[in-house]
């Protein structure tokens, strides 16, 4: 005979999860499909880029790198030089506009480069951004703004263009994988720039490493998934952050969601995260942006709530508005913590990505997992030794920018 | 028109605040109130101030003075009673015309600075006109001037904490004044600073007041500073008003043994003037009197009046007599008044005074 009132009942935790999936799936799908394709070019086209750099993203990036430092000093010119470009992009995707435009030009204009680098046609977007980049380039020379940064850049975009054509075709068969130390040499100059020298050779020895043990794809492909998780998290992490400084209402509200979801075993967000985007990167991007953000909104928190309140006053005394407060200094002095934050958003998402592997997510966890399987120690140490190197790099980087921001130089005065 | 104009002002915090309100009203003690899990910060203060005047607010920690300053421009809303501004009640207004009366009509001097880290000195100077969108270029050469203003001007584009305290001060001095506003508030702008350090920005302060004409509402623990500084002075005692009045009214006449008490510390001979001392000197042969001007403080007549035989002539600028100060007016004048005397068990509260 059963009992009449059996206690506890058992209660459909785990079926009232499954059904809340299985509901938002049916009636939301449409939504999830475009964050997983989203998601997906992210992930794919920043792969694409570390692992096989073209000329053309090269001096894009250089260009963007240019109008960003002169957007300030100079916004009209800079803004124009920005705009065109981006519709000859445009163009260029829509309706091939620049291989017309190149058809039509004297021939003699291409000729010799394509002779130097040894190419049998012209890229119409490598000539947008080159054109660009000049534009913005003499912008700068004409107003004479930020010139050393400006030559810094430009130098350092004709350095990597000729490095990867001596590495390509000048001299061939001395380095086994020239795209891979094309970028090697690129992720050392940026290590360089923003940490010192010290962070600067550690790259230059440790991703050496990384090439010879024939990680680097697998590498980069993790790198790519981390930097794109990352990013998704502090995009949602910061205005939650925010919003918890601002009332303590939702701060009470967040602070169990965020233990929950840093404490959850990161292997259960991979069962829902499978479901909802099925296999391969994306599902692995969205259980490390779960898995990791935590961090991020608690640093943001903590980092505007510790702003002396004097200083937010004098704010307030003089009349600023409540967005200028939060703009002009609240996130500028809480940057120092807020940017911590985003040292242990990546953090945890390297840790989390290797997890990721066993969906298919590929990259260094798709080794690691693989050496699991199959017994294969020296696979797993080579992809584990690979995981450090990236996350030593990673955290260097990113403990380099907080150290300069304002607060921390306060503390430090 | 006043400048500004405390109401009855009343800041209560907690739940219960407005039933705190109407018991201090009666005349309650704010510790008899302590049931009500209630802290009265300011309880019902009522102050004019007069254009180009400086009000000083003199308050032990824990008197209110702070809380109150933050209602004068709105910070704080008050819990009840008025706050005019030019003869605008502020506690009636929306936050965005607050924000725009207080950008164009108060600016405010912090204690501890408050100075913005990531910015130059001469950007936090040009804040206040930043905010009012004023254009770049005028903003910066008006933050330079003020900066020259206060003898900083060769440190513009310096970050803050390059500077020592005296001169983050006055960076704040200058942002102040870079606003343009009428009327200033100092927030025990000079507490952080070393003795040596208070008294130079003290003098720059009087200075800067005399020739900007500047209405300025000062907050200090120190009567010393309040005597120094003030036109008229308002003691604040465990979030009442004690007594309100000139530095020589509360000096020779404190209102209880509380003020008085403050008052022994002062050095009496800073804050009385000639007039103040003066006798009469009526049908005396003056004629051959050294002269003295009647706002001259009396530590500055010790030395005049023993290296001549007869007393001083205090004259007004027609060179007409007021009267005469002889040493023993001086030396009855810096006797504390019979009334003034404090009880002798007041030690504890003299320790608490000097702090």
């Amino acid at each position: 005979m059963s009992q009449l009132l059996p206690f506890p009942p058992r209660l459909p935790l785990g079926e009232g999860f499954e059904a809340l999936n299985t509901w938002l799936k049916t009636h939301f799908g449409g939504v999830f499909d475009t964050v997983g394709a989203v998601i997906d070019w992210s992930v794919t086209t920043l792969r694409d880029f570390l692992t096989d750099p073209q000329a053309a993203q090269l001096t894009a990036l250089a260009a963007l790198v240019l109008a960003a430092a002169l957007v300030r000093a100079r916004p009209v010119p800079v803004l124009t030089v920005v705009g065109t470009a981006t519709a000859l992009y445009v163009a260029q995707a829509a309706f091939a506009l620049g291989n017309t435009l190149v058809n039509h030009a004297p021939p003699h204009l291409f000729l010799w480069a394509m002779h130097l680098f040894g190419q049998d046609s012209v890229d119409a977007n490598l000539v947008i951004g080159i054109v660009a980049l000049a534009a913005l380039a003499a912008v700068a020379a004409v107003h004479r703004v930020r010139l050393p940064l400006v030559g810094a850049v430009t130098g350092g975009w004709l350095a990597a263009i000729l490095c990867g054509w001596l590495l390509f075709d000048a001299v061939p068969g001395v380095i086994a994988q020239p795209t891979a130390t094309l970028t090697m040499l690129l992720l050392t100059a940026l290590a360089w720039a923003v940490a010192g020298w010290r962070l600067g050779v550690f790259s230059l020895v440790a991703l050496t490493v990384v090439i010879s043990i024939e990680q680097w794809d697998n590498a980069m492909a993790t790198l790519a998934l981390v930097l794109v998780a990352s990013l998704i998290a502090v995009l949602v992490a910061l205005p939650l952050g925010v919003l918890a400084a601002y009332s303590t209402v939702v701060s009470r509200v967040l602070k169990p969601v965020l233990d929950l979801m840093q404490t959850m075993p990161a292997f259960v967000y991979l069962i829902p995260a499978i479901f909802f985007f099925s296999l391969g990167a994306v599902p692995g991007v969205v259980a490390t942006v779960v898995f990791a953000m935590p961090p991020g909104v608690r640093l943001t928190e903590l980092g505007i709530r510790q702003i002396d309140r004097e200083i937010v006053e004098a704010g307030e005394a003089f009349g600023a508005p409540p967005l200028k407060i939060l703009t002009g200094i609240q996130l500028p002095l809480a940057l120092s913590t807020v940017m911590a934050g985003v040292n242990q958003v990546i953090m945890l998402g390297l840790s989390m990505v290797v997890i990721a592997g066993m969906v298919g997510a590929g990259g260094l966890g798709n080794q690691v997992y693989q050496g699991i399987s199959r017994n294969d120690g020296a696979l797993g140490f080579e992809g584990g030794i690979a995981v450090v190197i990236l996350a030593i790099f990673l955290d260097r980087l990113t403990a380099a920018v907080a150290r300069r921001a304002p607060q921390a130089r306060t503390a430090t005065a | 028109m006043p400048a500004v104009r405390a109401n009855h002002l009343y800041k209560v915090f907690g739940k219960r605040a407005s039933q705190a309100v109407t018991l201090l009203s009666d005349g309650r003690h704010r510790d008899t109130i302590k049931d009500l899990d209630v802290t009265a910060a300011v309880i019902d203060v009522s102050f004019e101030v007069q254009p180009g005047e400086i009000f000083v607010v003199m308050g032990l920690s824990g008197s209110g003075k702070s809380t109150l300053i933050r209602m004068l421009n709105g910070l704080l809303p008050p819990t009840s009673g008025t706050v005019e501004i030019d003869g605008t009640d502020i506690t009636a207004l929306s936050r965005r015309a607050l924000r725009a009366l207080r950008g164009e009509k108060i600016s405010m001097v912090f204690q501890h600075f408050a100075l913005f880290p990531h910015r130059s000195v001469l950007e936090n100077a040009a804040y206040g006109l930043e905010v009012r969108g004023v254009a770049r270029a005028e903003r910066r050469e008006r933050a330079a001037h003020a900066l020259d203003l206060v003898g900083l001007g060769d440190w513009k584009d310096h970050l803050p904490q390059q500077l020592s305290g005296g001169m983050q001060q006055r960076v704040g001095l200058a942002r102040a004044l870079t606003a343009d506003t009428d009327i200033i508030l100092m927030d025990e702008a000079f507490s952080a600073l070393d003795p040596l350090i208070r008294r130079d920005m003290q003098t720059q302060l009087i200075q800067l007041q005399a020739e900007l004409g500047k209405t300025i509402v000062f907050i200090t623990h120190d009567l010393n500073e309040a005597m120094r500084l003030g036109d008229r002075i308002c003691v604040l005692r465990d979030g009442r008003v004690v007594q309100i009045g000139t530095p020589e009214e509360i000096l020779n006449h404190p209102a209880d043994d509380y003020v008085a008490r403050f008052t022994e510390d002062v050095d009496r001979s800073r804050v009385l003037t000639a007039a103040s001392v003066m006798e009469p000197a009526a049908g005396a042969d003056a004629a051959d009197w050294e002269r003295v001007e009647p706002d001259a403080p009396v530590a500055e007549l010790f030395q005049r009046v023993a290296s001549c035989d007869g007393p001083l002539a205090v004259v007004d600028e027609q060179d007409r007599v007021l009267g005469a100060v002889s040493p023993t007016a001086i030396l009855s004048a810096l006797a504390a008044p019979e009334d003034a005397v404090p009880a002798p068990a007041g030690g504890e509260r003299r320790e608490e005074a000097r702090r």
